[in-house]
Parts: C-alpha cells; sequence; structure tokens
C-alpha cells in the first residue's frame, strides 16, 4: 500500500516537473508578444501622443499583466531624477527579469533599446522601438518554434521519468 | 529660486545648498559645462564653485560636472523625453516649471541648412526666474493714460539680464488687478490682458495654467510665436491689453498695428542698451518713427543697487528717470 503512494507520488512528481518546465516554453513567446504590444504602445505614445516617458511607462504598465507590468512600473518609477533614464530602465528590467519567462537575448534587446529611450526626437524614437521591435519578433518565432518542438517533449519527458524511476525502484 | 533645484541633478544641487546664505537670494544663472568648471552668476558677477559650494576664482579648484551629472540633468530638464521638446531644441532652449529658462548649446543636425535638432548637448545656462510683486510699482502711474484708464503703448527696453520679464510680469499682473497708485489717487479699473508669451517665461504655466500670479483678468498664449498670438489674442479674447515679450520681427509689427487698429494697448519689450539704439534698428525704427509707442522705458545697469528707469515719450524725449532699489539689497 505504502509502495503504492510512493509510486504515485514519484509519478506525479515527474508529471509536474515536466509540465512546468513545458510552462516555461509556452510563457516565453506568450511574454514575448505582450512585450511587442507594449513596445507598440510606447511607440504610439512618443509618435502621437508626445507623453513623457515616465507617464507613457506607468500607463502602459496599468493595462498590462503580471510580470510585464511590474517592470514597466518599476522603470516608471526609477525615473525620479537621480539616475539617467538609461540606468533607470535597465535597473528595471534586471530587477523584474527573474519573474518573467523570457530569455538572454531578448534581455539584451531591451538593454540596448534603453539606451536611447527618450534620449531623441521621435523619428528617432520610432526607428529604434521599431528596431527592438523587430529583434523581439525574430525571439518570438525562435521562442514558439522552441515551445514546438519541447513543451510537448517536456510534458510527456516528466510523465515517463516519473514511470522510469517507479519501475527501477520497484 | 528653490524650485530650480528640482530640475538639477543630486550632486550640483547639494552645491548650490552650500552657497553662502548672502548669495543664494542673488543667484541669476547657473552654467553647467561638460568637464568645465561649474559657474554661477550673482548680481551680474561670475563665480566658479568648488566641490564644497564656495565661491572660487580659481578654475583649477572648481568643481566639473561629468558626464554623468550633464545626462542627468538633460533628463530632468526633459522629463527623460527628449521627444516632447522637439520645437524648444530648435531653438536652443526650453522653460522648466517655475519659468527658468535654460539656453543650451550641443552638436547640431541640419536638415537642409537649417537647425533640426540638437544633440550631445554639453553647455547648460539656466537663468533663474524671479517673481518680484510690485515691480512695476513706482513704475506705472509714468505708464498710465489716467484719461482712458488704461496704459499707454509701452515699450521696455534693456539689456538681458536686467529684469525685463519681470517688469512686465508685474505690469500684467497689475493692470490685471487694477493695482496701480494713480497720481490723481484714483482708483484703476481692472483690465482684460492678454499674454502672449512665446517663452512661457512670463507666466510660465504648467499644463495652461500660470504659476506666477500674472492677475486675475489675464489670459496667457503659452508658446505662441508672437505675431501669431497677438493675431489670435486680438480674435479670441478681446484684451484691453497685450503684453509680449521680446518683439524686433518684421511680422510683430505687422500684429501691433493690428492690435492699435483695435483699440488695444500694447506693452513689449525689446533687447537694447538705450533708446538710440533701437531707434537704429530694423523694425523697431519704423516702430519709433511711427509713434506706436507713448512711452519708452529704458532699464539700466545697477549692480546690486537697484535698477534705474528712464522713460522717454514718443519723440524720444527723456521725460523722467527713477532709481528702484531692490527689496533685498
Amino acid at each position: 500500500m505504502l509502495d503504492l503512494i510512493g509510486a504515485l507520488c514519484v509519478l506525479f512528481a515527474g508529471t509536474a516537473l515536466g509540465f512546468s518546465i513545458s510552462a516555461r516554453y509556452a510563457d516565453r513567446p506568450k511574454q514575448l508578444r505582450l512585450m511587442l504590444h507594449a513596445l507598440q504602445r510606447l511607440e504610439t505614445e512618443i509618435a502621437y501622443g508626445r507623453t513623457p516617458l515616465p507617464e507613457a511607462l506607468a500607463r502602459i504598465a496599468e493595462q498590462m499583466g503580471e510580470p510585464l507590468a511590474a517592470l514597466f512600473r518599476n522603470a516608471a518609477a526609477q525615473m525620479d531624477g537621480t539616475r539617467p533614464t538609461d540606468e533607470a530602465w535597465r535597473n528595471a528590467v534586471q530587477a523584474c527579469w527573474k519573474q518573467t519567462a523570457m530569455k538572454a537575448p531578448e534581455q539584451d534587446v531591451l538593454i540596448r533599446l534603453g539606451q536611447s529611450l527618450g534620449g531623441s526626437d521621435s523619428e528617432d524614437q520610432i526607428k529604434h522601438l521599431r528596431l527592438a521591435m523587430r529583434m523581439l519578433k525574430m525571439e518570438e518565432e525562435n521562442a514558439a518554434e522552441d515551445q514546438r518542438k519541447y513543451a510537448k517533449m517536456w510534458k510527456s519527458l516528466g510523465v515517463l521519468c516519473g514511470a522510469l524511476v517507479v519501475i527501477l525502484v520497484f | 529660486m528653490m524650485t530650480v533645484m528640482n530640475v538639477l541633478p543630486p550632486r550640483i544641487s547639494r552645491l548650490l545648498n552650500r552657497l553662502p546664505r548672502d548669495m543664494l537670494p542673488d543667484l541669476e544663472e547657473i552654467r553647467i559645462r561638460e568637464g568645465r568648471p561649474l559657474e554661477i552668476t550673482v548680481q551680474g558677477r561670475f563665480h566658479y564653485l568648488d566641490a564644497d559650494g564656495q565661491p572660487t576664482r580659481s578654475a583649477d579648484r572648481a568643481y566639473r560636472p561629468d558626464r554623468e551629472d550633464c545626462r542627468i540633468l538633460m533628463d530632468l530638464l526633459t522629463n527623460h523625453s527628449v521627444y516632447t521638446l522637439e520645437e524648444e531644441l530648435k531653438r536652443g532652449y526650453i522653460t522648466v516649471s517655475g519659468g527658468h529658462r535654460v539656453g543650451l548649446a550641443g552638436k547640431t543636425v541640419l536638415e537642409q541648412g537649417r537647425v533640426k535638432h540638437l544633440k550631445e548637448i554639453a553647455s547648460f545656462n539656466i537663468r533663474i526666474a524671479r517673481e518680484v510683486r510690485g515691480a512695476a510699482r513706482e513704475l506705472m502711474p509714468k505708464l498710465y493714460d489716467a484719461e482712458a484708464g488704461t496704459i499707454r503703448h509701452t515699450l521696455i527696453v534693456s539689456p538681458p539680464q536686467q529684469g525685463k520679464t519681470t517688469l512686465i510680469r508685474d505690469i500684467a499682473r497689475a493692470l490685471s488687478t487694477g493695482d496701480i497708485a494713480r497720481e490723481d489717487g484714483a482708483p484703476s479699473p481692472p483690465l482684460k490682458v492678454g499674454i502672449v508669451d512665446e517663452r512661457s517665461e512670463i507666466a510660465a504655466c504648467i499644463k495652461g495654467v500660470p504659476t506666477f500670479d500674472v492677475g486675475p483678468r489675464t489670459d496667457v498664449l503659452d508658446g505662441c510665436p508672437k505675431a501669431e498670438g497677438m493675431m489670435m489674442m486680438i480674435r479670441a479674447m478681446s484684451p484691453d491689453v497685450i503684453i509680449v515679450d521680446e518683439i524686433g520681427r518684421p511680422e510683430d509689427a505687422e500684429a501691433i498695428h493690428e492690435a492699435l487698429h483695435a483699440g488695444i494697448r500694447i506693452v513689449a519689450t525689446a533687447h537694447g542698451q538705450s533708446f538710440r539704439d533701437i531707434a537704429g534698428r530694423p523694425m523697431l525704427r519704423e516702430l519709433v518713427s511711427e509713434q506706436i509707442f507713448q512711452r519708452y522705458v529704458v532699464i539700466g545697469h545697477t549692480y546690486g543697487i537697484g535698477r534705474v528707469f528712464r522713460i522717454y515719450d514718443r519723440d524720444g524725449r527723456m521725460i523722467d528717470a527713477m532709481i528702484v532699489r531692490n527689496a533685498h539689497a
């Protein structure tokens, strides 16, 4: 009886691990898409609304779900006059990154965007935002590809690993 | 004065806070140049500031703002959003909360031979705006047209940094509230005043609302080109008096004529050293010879003591002169 419970626990743990890794594969393209939407909104705020950056970031944060909302909120809060824009943005990206499913390549893209954010005329801002969006789009395609390849695999791998351990042990 | 601290990087505002007590109220300019000595102007004289915020003559001992200071300053001035100030950067200055004007120099970006943008900004000249209520008190009776119950067409002439803008701000306030000590002792009716504030210096509007006291019956067209703004005022706001800073372009003259036809009084300012100076300037010369202005007020230098107002009539004859002491001097 106890054996059976133990076996079920192992099986369950394996499955859960597989699902959680698989969920990260599914979250990354989703969050990248949300980030793309956010940058699209930022472009509108800058190009048409001429909204000051901290206000624009705060507005975007209000309309987004976590964990990305935290990043924008944090960035807006960091622009308090004690540090330059790029530093504020970089701090926010780094502070919130752990809570997201996104990876290093998109972090690089965002930090590089931060170096020009707010620092030039709107024409130039649009160029930088478009470039960042193009690169995020590429990452999103990669992420979707990875999701197709690995998400299912990790799910079944979790169950199978659990089963394997059960078989080996009992 | 304190409002200017809000746009200074932490290190520089800390230095200025340590400035000797008697210098702070007379601070006129703060000049920040990347990698070069921090400079302030007090009562028309310049000083460098050392790392303890003490004035010094030696450029070697002076504090030198670094790249980070300048970047934070730029971010504070623009609220991290250069793209909201494209027009201002093209003209080379921005006005910040509190009416302080910040002149900028850096690398210009040209488009078809005209300045399109300013980037890599490494020189900042922060001119501190001050509201001096009553700055025009002694002057107002001399400019008042008791018969018409309003001010005469007046041109105020002075070199930069002598308080032209402070003066017309107070003229606007006095006319708008009816706070004028007339020579005959009669009360003066509050008038509708229209300010065309191209550089946002007179009223220092934030989101359309003046931060300086320009009177209860005053309308402000903020950030509007002068000539166009005067026409808009005439058409839309039916002011009794139009107040405008630093005229000197041909289209300004046209707008002034238009205002005259509409029976509106004009108070304007112009850069210049003396009456003869402006009588020789291209567009102003015409206005002078047409005797448009009934009074000219020339503001003179008196470092530290106060200001000298010389008042001329429409023919350029000096009819009065007065010294007005600074409130705190």
